[in-house]
C-alpha cells in the first residue's frame, strides 16, 4: 500500500509534480518498513525500486571486505536513494542499512521507466530531481575527498 | 570597535584551560580591565618571549570581564600557548577588524554552517544572537567535524537546543562507537534543514575546503551573494593592515574583514587558498 496524493504532496521531493504525476507515483509505489540494523540492500545488489526515506535514519556506505563496512553518510527523511534502480545495469553502488526503525517509499523502477516513455514531462521532472540528488552526492564526496587530501 | 590604542597591550590572566579536543583548547582569560569587542572581531594574543598571534574570541561579546580564546595547536606559537597553565599572564591587543553585522540579521532566519575549529567565532556569534533572539526569526547551526572526538564545545549543542528559536545539527566524517547523529560532510546537513531562503542570512566559518564547498552549495540552493557571510581568517599577522600577509585581492583581511559577504570577495583570485 502506497501513499495518497495528499500525503505525497507533503514530501518536498514531489514539489512541482501535478496531481496526475502524483497519482502515477501512488499507483506504482508502496511503503516498506525496516527494523534497526536491517540491511535494505548490499553493495552490488540488483535493484528494483527507487527509494525515498519517509521516517527514520539510514546509513549508506561501501564495503572493503565482507565484514568491513565503511559508513560514509546518513540518509535523512525526504532524501532519495537507490537511484541506480532507474539506470542500467541497476546495480547498487553502496549498501544501505537502517540505523533505527525506518519507513521508506519504494517506487517500482520498471514501472517508473514505462511512465517516463509515456509521459515525457513526468520523465524529465523525475530525472532532473534524481540528477540533482546525484550531483549533490558527488559534490559531497569530492568535499570528503578534499578533506582527506588536505590533512 | 576601535581600541584606545592599536599598540596598547592589556594584561590578562589565564583562569582556566579547557580541553576541547586532542588539538584544541579554550583559554579563559581575565583581562586587567573590562574588554569590549563585537562578535567576529579578533584580537592579537601575546605570549611574552614567544610571539603574538591573531585569534577571534569565542566568548560572548556581552561579557567584558572574561574572555575565552580557543586555540588549535598548529605551529610553534600555538604549541607554546597550549603549554599555558592557570595563573599565567598573556597580553591582548585589539579588538581589530570588522565583525558580524548582527543588526542586519534582524527579522531574518540565520543559517550557520561551521566546521572544526571554525566554531570558535561562531560560538561568540551564537551568544550575541541569543542576546537579541526576540529580533530574529530562527537560528540554525549546522556543524561538522572529522570525528565525534574532534567536536568542540560539546555542551553548547544541548544548551542551544533548549533555547527558543535555536536548533542545532551535527555531523561527522567518520563516526565512532555510540555516535547517533548524522554521518557525512557538513553540506549534507543542508538537505535536512528547511530555511526560507529569501529571508535567510547564511554564515560560513571553517577550514578553506569546507568554506568553499559550503558556499558553493548555498549558492546552488538559491542564496544570493550578499546573503552569505564568510569569516576569512587567513594569514593575519600584524592586525593593522601594514605587513601585507593577509592581503586578499584588494582587501586586507585584518582591516576590511575578517567577516566579508561573498558578494565582496567572490572575484578575489585564489579565494579559497
Amino acid at each position: 500500500m502506497g501513499l495518497t496524493i495528499s500525503e505525497l504532496k507533503n514530501i518536498i521531493f514531489f514539489e512541482n509534480y501535478s496531481d496526475n504525476h502524483l497519482r502515477v507515483i501512488s499507483e506504482i509505489s508502496s511503503v516498506k518498513e525496516f527494523k534497526v540494523k536491517e540491511i535494505l540492500f548490499e553493495q552490488y545488489d540488483q535493484l528494483s525500486d527507487l527509494y525515498l526515506l519517509l521516517e527514520g535514519t539510514l546509513s549508506l556506505g561501501i564495503s572493503l571486505a565482507k565484514e568491513k563496512r565503511i559508513h560514509l553518510s546518513s540518509i535523512q527523511p525526504g532524501q532519495l536513494f537507490s537511484w541506480s534502480a532507474v539506470f542500467e545495469p541497476q546495480i547498487s553502488t553502496a549498501w544501505v542499512m537502517a540505523t533505527g526503525p525506518a519507513k521508506v517509499l519504494a517506487i517500482d523502477a520498471k514501472k517508473l521507466q514505462m511512465e517516463f516513455k509515456r509521459d515525457c514531462e513526468f520523465g524529465f521532472l523525475t530525472i532532473s530531481k534524481i540528477a540533482m540528488t546525484i550531483s549533490n552526492r558527488l559534490s559531497d564526496t569530492r568535499f570528503h575527498l578534499m578533506n582527506q587530501l588536505t590533512i | 570597535m576601535t581600541p584606545d590604542s592599536i599598540y596598547k597591550v592589556l594584561r590578562a590572566t589565564v583562569e582556566e584551560v579547557i580541553d576541547e579536543s586532542p588539538l584544541i583548547k579554550t583559554f579563559v582569560l581575565i583581562p586587567e580591565s573590562p574588554f569590549k569587542f563585537n562578535t567576529g572581531e579578533f584580537i592579537e594574543l601575546t605570549l611574552n618571549g614567544f610571539g603574538e598571534a591573531p585569534f577571534t574570541p569565542s566568548s560572548s561579546p556581552l561579557i567584558t570581564d572574561k574572555l575565552e580564546i580557543t586555540i588549535m595547536k598548529t605551529g610553534y606559537v600555538t604549541e607554546k600557548f597550549h603549554q599555558l597553565k592557570s595563573g599565567e599572564i598573556l597580553g591582548i591587543r585589539g579588538p581589530f577588524g570588522r565583525g558580524y553585522p548582527v543588526e542586519k540579521f534582524f527579522g531574518k532566519e540565520v543559517l550557520i554552517l561551521g566546521g572544526g575549529c571554525g566554531l570558535a567565532p561562531i560560538r561568540s556569534l551564537l551568544f550575541a544572537l541569543e542576546g537579541v533572539k526576540e529580533k530574529l526569526k530562527r537560528v540554525v547551526l549546522c556543524y561538522g567535524s572529522k570525528t565525534p572526538s574532534d567536536c568542540i564545545y560539546k555542551p553548547l549543542f544541548s544548551r542551544l537546543n533548549s533555547i527558543d528559536k535555536f536548533e542545532t545539527y551535527r555531523t561527522v566524517d567518520k563516526p565512532e562507537h555510540g555516535w547517533k547523529e548524522s554521518v557525512g560532510v557538513v553540506t549534507t546537513l543542508l538537505d535536512q534543514v528547511k530555511m526560507k531562503i529569501e529571508n535567510t542570512v547564511a554564515v560560513v566559518c571553517g577550514p578553506p575546503v569546507m568554506m568553499k564547498f559550503g558556499t558553493i552549495r548555498l549558492l546552488e540552493m538559491g542564496y544570493k551573494d550578499d546573503q552569505i557571510y564568510l569569516s576569512m581568517e587567513k594569514n593575519m599577522s600584524c592586525g593593522l593592515g601594514k605587513c601585507g600577509h593577509c592581503m586578499m585581492g584588494e582587501f586586507f583581511v585584518c582591516k576590511d574583514g575578517p567577516v566579508f559577504t561573498y558578494e565582496e570577495v567572490k572575484n578575489t583570485p585564489d579565494l579559497w587558498k
